[in-house]
């Protein structure tokens, strides 16, 4: 009661107090979303891709910082080896995209259109490569730069027609792009490589002994089954550009409880007779102790409300602005950062609560 | 000395504050004594040490030297929580400026004391309007401290003090911001509780008006009794 109705006594700093309160969990809550996003965005492609097992150049274990180049010959051993069923080879590179108003850097996939392995995980609009002289963009690429099915663009000299726009491809610090494995080829001037080869199996081969054989053929190979080779791009994608959203998310906790601390600090030294004089009429610690954490909790509480009415729109004016920006809240990180407001809760009471216990009752004669 | 039946009691009390490493006696051995039924006026000057003497009755600080006892019980006795417990359940309090919270309406004012009693809320709240038209504020139930006269805060103050039951009343200079006939409006009331509801009030003031309403005088200067009468 007496919490609720101090706050409200000032309601316009009350005000004042709750948006800056979710200011900072909108903070937290954005980090989070982009930390989700790009850790999904990144290996989504990877995620999404049902090769049983994936063979690369010895000593690379992943696609996002790890350099494979294979010959195509390795393809025709690879395919008779027992229990294999079908491959799908796939030349990444990164390349620059001269577009009609800009470059841009994306990570070109060059596969084969004819069996759709290793291509987009999703296409959002238009279609799938029919052609030498198609390209399809991640969606948020093009949104970024205003591509549109149909545009025409320049790689490495050659004009290319954006046949579709896919979903799933965003990296965050770059984006895939998908031409033809023919294309690829052409574009890097080595018609014989590739960077890796994906691997179908026969319905009840043995993806470990098939591995094993596989790697038999020469010392040059490396080979992942599908959950290995997707945990080591994650393990890549965290030990990237994620763990400094962490630690921006943790400054921001700090920034949180410092703030809560001040404002609450600010609010028992300006109710500190009305604690004198609650004190002197019989109120225990406890009391006065639990006001200042009631008020904690409807500060931050209120706060929280806010920022989970603002989080939707934002994202989406985030998506709007910036569409390369991957953004992806969920329940989840709304709960996980509700416990993280509890604990900063707690803290910041701390050192309101020490002051609370230096007011005493005996000041209201004064 | 007979403990067991004073409201509050002191024996010998000396009371010293030190700061900056200087000592100031506030009280020097002072025996004063508060029984039940009876209305005990303190006169003296400012800094005589009247409100000091108020705040040992009331167990928020304890003597330098010499014994404190409330309800027969001393002091040091108590334990923190059953001082907390016995001042707002059998303590009654009117402060110099009534010290009425702001960011409550006057009836929250009163049902927080009663709270602090242990007084369960459906009666608290029956009780506390019961408080209210007493003093006839009861259509000032929902008005707020600052909006009311220097009278109807003084009224709102006594109604807090005896809401919760108490036994003992403590007023430090219960008229010192009301004009005359407001003022004396109070200590009568008080007066009437002392004879018809068997209360303790001990007063603090220098308004020696309200001296033909109390059954004891006592006259406090520097830090001591002179004179009692």
């Amino acid at each position: 009661m007496y919490a609720l109705k101090t706050l409200l006594n000032q309601y316009l700093r009350f005000i004042i107090t709750a948006f800056g309160v979710s200011l900072c969990l909108l903070m937290m809550f954005f980090l989070f979303a982009i930390y989700h996003g790009v850790s999904e965005g990144t290996v989504r492609y990877i995620r999404e891709n049902d090769a049983d097992l994936w063979v690369l150049q010895r000593n690379a274990a992943n696609l996002l910082r790890n350099t494979s180049i294979l010959t195509t010959s390795y393809g025709n051993q690879i395919s008779d080896v027992k229990g294999v069923n079908s491959i799908a080879p796939i030349l990444f590179f990164t390349a620059m995209l001269i577009l009609p108003d800009n470059a841009a850097s994306v990570y070109l996939a060059g596969y084969d259109p004819q069996t759709g392995k290793g291509g987009p995980p999703e296409i959002i609009e238009g279609d799938t490569l029919s052609r030498d002289d198609q390209i399809i963009l991640d969606y948020a690429f093009a949104a970024k730069y205003k591509m549109h099915i149909g545009d025409k663009l320049i790689v490495k000299d050659d004009t290319l027609v954006v046949a579709g726009l896919s979903g799933g491809t965003n990296m965050f610090v770059i984006q895939f792009a998908f031409i033809t494995l023919s294309k690829a080829r052409d574009m890097i001037g080595f018609p014989g490589i590739v960077s890796c080869y994906q691997v179908f199996l026969k319905p009840g081969a043995d993806g470990d002994s098939v591995a094993e054989e596989i790697k038999s053929l020469s010392r040059n190979l490396t080979v992942f089954d599908r959950v290995t080779f997707l945990n080591n791009n994650i393990h890549e994608a965290e030990t990237g550009v994620l763990p400094m959203l962490y630690v921006i998310g943790v400054l921001g906790g700090i920034v949180l409880t410092a703030l809560l601390s001040l404002i609450l600090s600010v609010y028992v030294l300006e109710q500190q007779k009305d604690y004198a004089i609650m004190k002197a009429l019989g109120a225990s610690d406890g009391f006065v102790s639990g006001i200042i954490i009631k008020q904690s909790l409807i500060l931050a509480g209120s706060g929280l409300i806010i920022a989970v009415l603002l989080l939707e729109p934002m994202l989406k004016a985030i998506e709007k602005f910036s569409p390369t920006m991957s953004v992806h809240s969920s329940v989840n990180q709304v709960m996980i950062i509700s416990v993280a407001l509890l604990v900063i809760i707690l803290l910041s009471s701390i050192l309101p609560l020490f002051r609370q216990r230096r007011i005493y009752p005996i000041e209201v004669f004064r | 000395m007979n403990n067991t039946l004073s409201s509050a009691e002191l024996v010998e009390v000396t009371k010293i504050f030190s700061r900056s490493g200087k000592e100031t006696v506030a009280l020097d051995n002072v025996s004063f004594r508060v029984n039940p039924r009876e209305l005990v006026l303190l006169l003296g000057p400012s800094g005589s040490g009247k409100t000091t003497l108020l705040t040992l009755l009331a167990g928020l600080q304890e003597p330098t030297r010499g014994e404190a006892y409330i309800f027969g019980k001393r002091v040091q006795d108590y334990s923190p929580t059953a001082l907390q417990k016995t001042r707002a359940a059998r303590m009654g309090f009117i402060f110099q400026n009534f010290c009425l919270l702001d960011s409550l309406n006057v009836l929250d004012n009163v049902l927080l004391v009663m709270h602090f009693a242990g007084i369960p809320k459906t009666s608290a709240r029956k009780h506390a309007a019961e408080c209210l038209e007493k003093f006839g504020i009861g259509h000032l139930t929902h008005a707020y401290p600052p909006t009311l006269s220097q009278g109807e805060k003084q009224r709102v103050a006594v109604a807090r003090a005896i809401a919760n039951g108490a036994q003992l009343i403590i007023a430090d200079e219960p008229t010192g911001s009301l004009a005359t006939q407001q003022g004396m409006m109070i200590i009568e009331f008080l007066h009437n509780g002392v004879k018809e509801d068997g209360l303790s009030v001990v007063i603090a003031s220098h308004d020696e008006r309200i001296t033909k309403f109390a059954d004891r005088v006592h006259h406090l200067q520097d830090g001591r009794l002179i004179e009692q009468v």
